[in-house]
């Protein structure tokens, strides 16, 4: 727990100096959000046609951050290992959730070594990857 | 301590335009309802004219009371008193009691700057709220909390951009549920008159959508840096466990706004999701029914969504927000590798 404490000579003061630099994050965001709302008026988002439960379109779809999800649940074979897929398609994510959940209490060694910040690196980027690929699949088919 | 520093003079106008915007928005709207299936409706300019008829008409000159009753203001109206004399004996006899009030009251507090040293409004109120509840000392103790330099380095401000774009969305919302109408005979239409007859209406409505967006890209991306520094480690374990809900409950907001503005993409988005949700095994028609209101969306669906996006999940989410914010506060951020 030694880490909770710092030493004041490589340390900055909470106001005004930590809260200045984060206002200026602050002010780059608003300037991105104006360009957002100037956009916005020229060209707005605009909605498609009203709600008809009767008639359904041909290519139904999530938003984007369900699309990887959406995706594996329709291309997963309809039965795995003798349990019915879509099951399975549900499950694993749900499994998944949990695991990232209590993350912290199964990888609770201190490890601070180069070694396993790498693989924890090269785990993320092949994770990320899988997962916009899974993303731009689903919006193409 | 000047008193019209730029620093004070920035800070007022930003609130003055602030408040004007709130109040231009909340309260100007064109008056005609936008058609469905019209997008384009041109804003129509008021007829002037016509106003100008209207004042003219009969049923708006004022008549002045008999002159017998009151002769004055029968006078007045009339405009029948050309006479120069009292008005300007009026304006002088009160207009130099006036000049000497103003002067009484700058001699007086003059002799009151003399007194004592004149100190600013801000600071008075400051020390009259610290006289009666003590709060310099531990407020001191806040603010002045040391944060290590690395802290500065830009992949540790996305937790604190999520944190503002929540702000952010929190504000777009309020503007537009003061016009969303969450009934699927009047939602589609709602979002119609907010794009086109709002003023400022489409962009807010921009925001509102591409910072939902934009913070689930920023809130995954904070959660990535976090996991790749190896953060979350012990004694940091139950800041990472908020953090993941926090992340949830941000997909819970996308998933519930989705379907607001009824149109057929979010109303076939919602049947999918929620299909999903009731092929878990054991819990699913539970999850469904929950999520529907019944076994179809409908109308049901949308109060429920709606209730959800505004009440429940906002309410969750600052609560989990508040718990992650101590937890760093009191553990400071971690070390780097």
């Amino acid at each position: 727990m030694s880490d909770i404490e710092h030493k004041t000579e490589d340390s900055i003061p909470f106001f005004p100096d930590h809260i200045k630099t984060e206002f200026y994050v602050v002010l780059g965001v608003l300037a991105v959000v104006l360009i957002i709302a100037i956009v916005g008026m020229i060209k707005p988002i605009g909605l498609g046609e009203p709600a008809d439960p009767l008639n359904t379109p041909l290519h139904v779809k999530p938003e984007w951050y369900f699309l990887a999800l959406y995706q594996i649940l329709k291309k997963i074979p309809p039965m795995v290992l003798g349990i019915q897929g879509k099951i399975i398609g549900v499950i694993f994510p749900i499994i998944l959730v949990g695991l990232i959940l209590i993350w912290p209490f199964l990888d609770n060694k201190p490890d601070k070594s180069k070694k396993i910040y790498r693989i924890r690196m090269a785990f993320v980027i092949i994770a990320v990857i899988t997962i916009i690929a899974l993303t731009i699949w689903g919006e193409v088919s | 301590m000047r008193f019209f520093s730029l620093k004070r003079f920035g800070l007022l106008a930003v609130l003055v335009v602030a408040v004007g915007l709130f109040i231009f928005i909340t309260n100007h709207a064109q008056a005609n309802t936008p058609v469905i299936g019209d997008q384009a409706i041109p804003a129509a300019s008021p007829n002037w004219a016509l106003a100008k008829d209207v004042s003219a008409s009969p049923a708006l000159v004022v008549t002045p009371p008999p002159a017998g009753q009151d002769s004055c203001l029968s006078c007045h109206i009339l405009g029948q008193n050309k006479g120069m004399w009292t008005p300007l004996a009026r304006w002088i006899l009160f207009g130099g009691l006036g000049l000497v009030f103003v002067l009484g009251v700058y001699r007086s507090a003059n002799t009151w700057v003399t007194r004592s040293p004149r100190k600013p409004f801000t600071n008075r109120a400051a020390g009259w709220i610290d006289d009666r509840y003590q709060v310099s000392e531990p407020l001191t103790k806040i603010l002045k909390k040391p944060v290590p330099k690395y802290a500065l380095r830009w992949f540790y401000c996305l937790g604190g951009i999520t944190a503002f774009l929540f702000v952010v969305q929190g504000i777009t919302g309020i503007f537009l549920a003061f016009y969303y109408k969450p009934t699927p005979e009047a939602a589609y239409t709602s979002i119609q008159y907010i794009e086109t007859q709002v003023y400022f209406g489409s962009a807010i409505r921009a925001i509102h959508h591409w910072c939902a967006n934009g913070m689930i890209v920023i809130c995954v991306a904070h959660m990535l840096r976090v996991f790749i520094m190896g953060a979350y480690k012990a004694p940091r374990e139950l800041n990472w466990v908020s953090g993941v809900l926090l992340l949830i409950l941000t997909l819970v907001f996308g998933f519930t706004g989705y379907l607001l503005p009824w149109d057929q993409r979010a109303f076939w988005a919602t049947t999918v999701g929620s299909e999903i949700a009731g092929a878990i095994p054991a819990i699913g028609n539970l999850a469904l029914v929950f999520l529907r209101v019944g076994w179809n969306v409908t109308g049901e669906t949308l109060s429920r969504f709606y209730g959800l996006h505004v009440i429940v999940v906002p309410l969750a989410t600052v609560a989990f927000m508040a718990a992650h914010f101590l937890m760093i506060r009191r553990q400071g951020i971690a070390k780097p590798l």
